[in-house]
């Protein structure tokens, strides 16, 4: 009885918990992904999984970065599981115009526009960085990379970002 | 002295960077703090671009989905897995190495990451972290350690390490709490493996993904591996 008792305690604190973070952990997925949709399945899918492990998780405060690092491999799996169709950037961005044309303002659209064109591997530590607030070495672990190759990478995010948005570019270092 | 193009390549991988240097330089350079301002506002508007809306929904996890009758359905189910337990564990128990080689190769599949081939080490405080955990440590010689976790595997933490050698990444886990009577091999899901025992630690599972790889390859690499493992207590 009281083990129950403790199991529903247990069932709502996690429901909770993937409440709160579920903004983030979907805007996570969905720039990972580009897709709203596969976005909401690997959320879904994650805190199930996050469920089944959850004693590995020894520190409440550090269940976002707990649940991203679930979200990642969730969604590296989908393409183990089965090969997702090919589809050309600006399909992506006219399937997903509704959640991109949401911002009133049209420099905004811009710069989603410039992120979905943005190479996997740029805009995944940006994401991380400005969206999720991690540090370089957090995104180092994460992402299994040295830091200065982190730091490389977000150089180069912010450098194709700002090209492609017109941004003025005559101060920028020159490589 | 930090240079115009050091302070802004390194002010476009993080432009909150609060680094004295870099606070220095922007102080004394009207060129960089013009730069830095304009790189700002790009940064404001990235942000609330990276803020898609999320529309407003609760949360419905299936195992939060109870009732009544989901609870009977449950005990009529848990019945029937007694009887199957009751069948299967006796299997289990005549099999326990073949057992723990499936969990090894299945713990495989929730880490598809740490098989990147990699020359990045794990830095020593977390690879230390996961090594103190289990009462040991590696000996400068044992290679590049990649990938370093401290993994639920059968009810203990275990260290899941991936080891860079000349055949590739090679996955290692350290089982304290698996003794194991004798070395087995298994070749299973593409992963080609052997557990080793450790007298009085336990065994150690070594893996390797490509299942083509040389005969014996695994089972070379395992003996390096438990050479250059030294047991604290």
């Amino acid at each position: 009885m009281n083990d129950e008792v403790g199991g529903n305690q247990r069932r709502a604190r996690f429901q909770a918990l993937c409440q709160s973070l579920r903004p983030d952990l979907l805007r996570f997925a969905f720039w990972l992904s580009r897709d709203r949709a596969l976005a909401e399945d690997v959320v879904q899918e994650s805190m199930l999984r996050a469920w089944k492990a959850r004693d590995s998780l020894l520190d409440e405060t550090a269940a976002k970065p707990w649940l991203l690092t679930i979200i990642r491999r969730e969604y590296a799996r989908t393409f183990e599981r089965k090969r997702l169709p090919t589809v050309s950037v600006d399909e992506l961005v006219a399937k997903e115009e509704p959640m991109l044309a949401a911002a009133e303002e049209q420099n905004i659209n811009d710069v989603r526009a410039a992120l979905m064109k943005l190479p996997d591997e740029y805009r995944e530590p940006l994401v991380l960085q400005v969206l999720m607030g991690y540090s370089t070495a957090e995104i180092a672990r994460e992402l299994e990379l040295s830091g200065p190759a982190v730091l490389t990478r977000l150089y180069r995010a912010r450098q194709q970002l700002r090209a492609a948005c017109g941004e003025d570019l005559s101060l920028d270092p020159q490589e | 002295m930090m240079d115009h193009r050091q302070y802004r390549s390194a002010i476009m991988a993080d432009p909150h960077d609060a680094d004295p240097d870099l606070l220095a330089h922007r102080g004394s350079c009207a060129e960089c703090r013009a730069f830095t301002e304009q790189l700002l506002r790009f940064e404001a508007r990235l942000e609330r671009a990276l803020r898609v809306d999320i529309p407003t929904k609760a949360v419905v996890l299936p195992f939060a989905r109870k009732g009544a009758q989901e609870t009977r359905r449950w005990m009529a189910m848990a019945a029937s897995l007694l009887l199957a337990l009751v069948i299967a564990g006796g299997v289990w128990l005549t099999l326990p190495q073949r057992s723990l080689a499936a969990a090894v190769v299945a713990h495989m599949a929730d880490e598809p990451y740490a098989w990147q081939l990699t020359d990045v080490p794990v830095p020593d405080a977390e690879l230390n972290a996961v090594l103190e955990d289990s009462k040991l440590r590696l000996k400068p010689d044992a290679g590049v350690v990649s990938y370093a976790r401290s993994c639920n595997f059968r009810g203990h933490k275990v260290p899941h390490l991936v080891v860079q050698t000349q055949s590739g990444p090679v996955t290692v886990m350290v089982l304290v709490h698996e003794a194991v009577r004798k070395s087995m091999q298994f070749d299973e899901h593409g992963y080609r493996g052997t557990i080793v025992p450790v007298p009085g630690h336990g065994s150690i599972a070594v893996l390797m993904r490509d299942a083509s790889s040389r005969s014996g390859e695994v089972e070379r690499i395992a003996a390096r591996v438990d050479d250059s493992i030294v047991w604290t207590r």
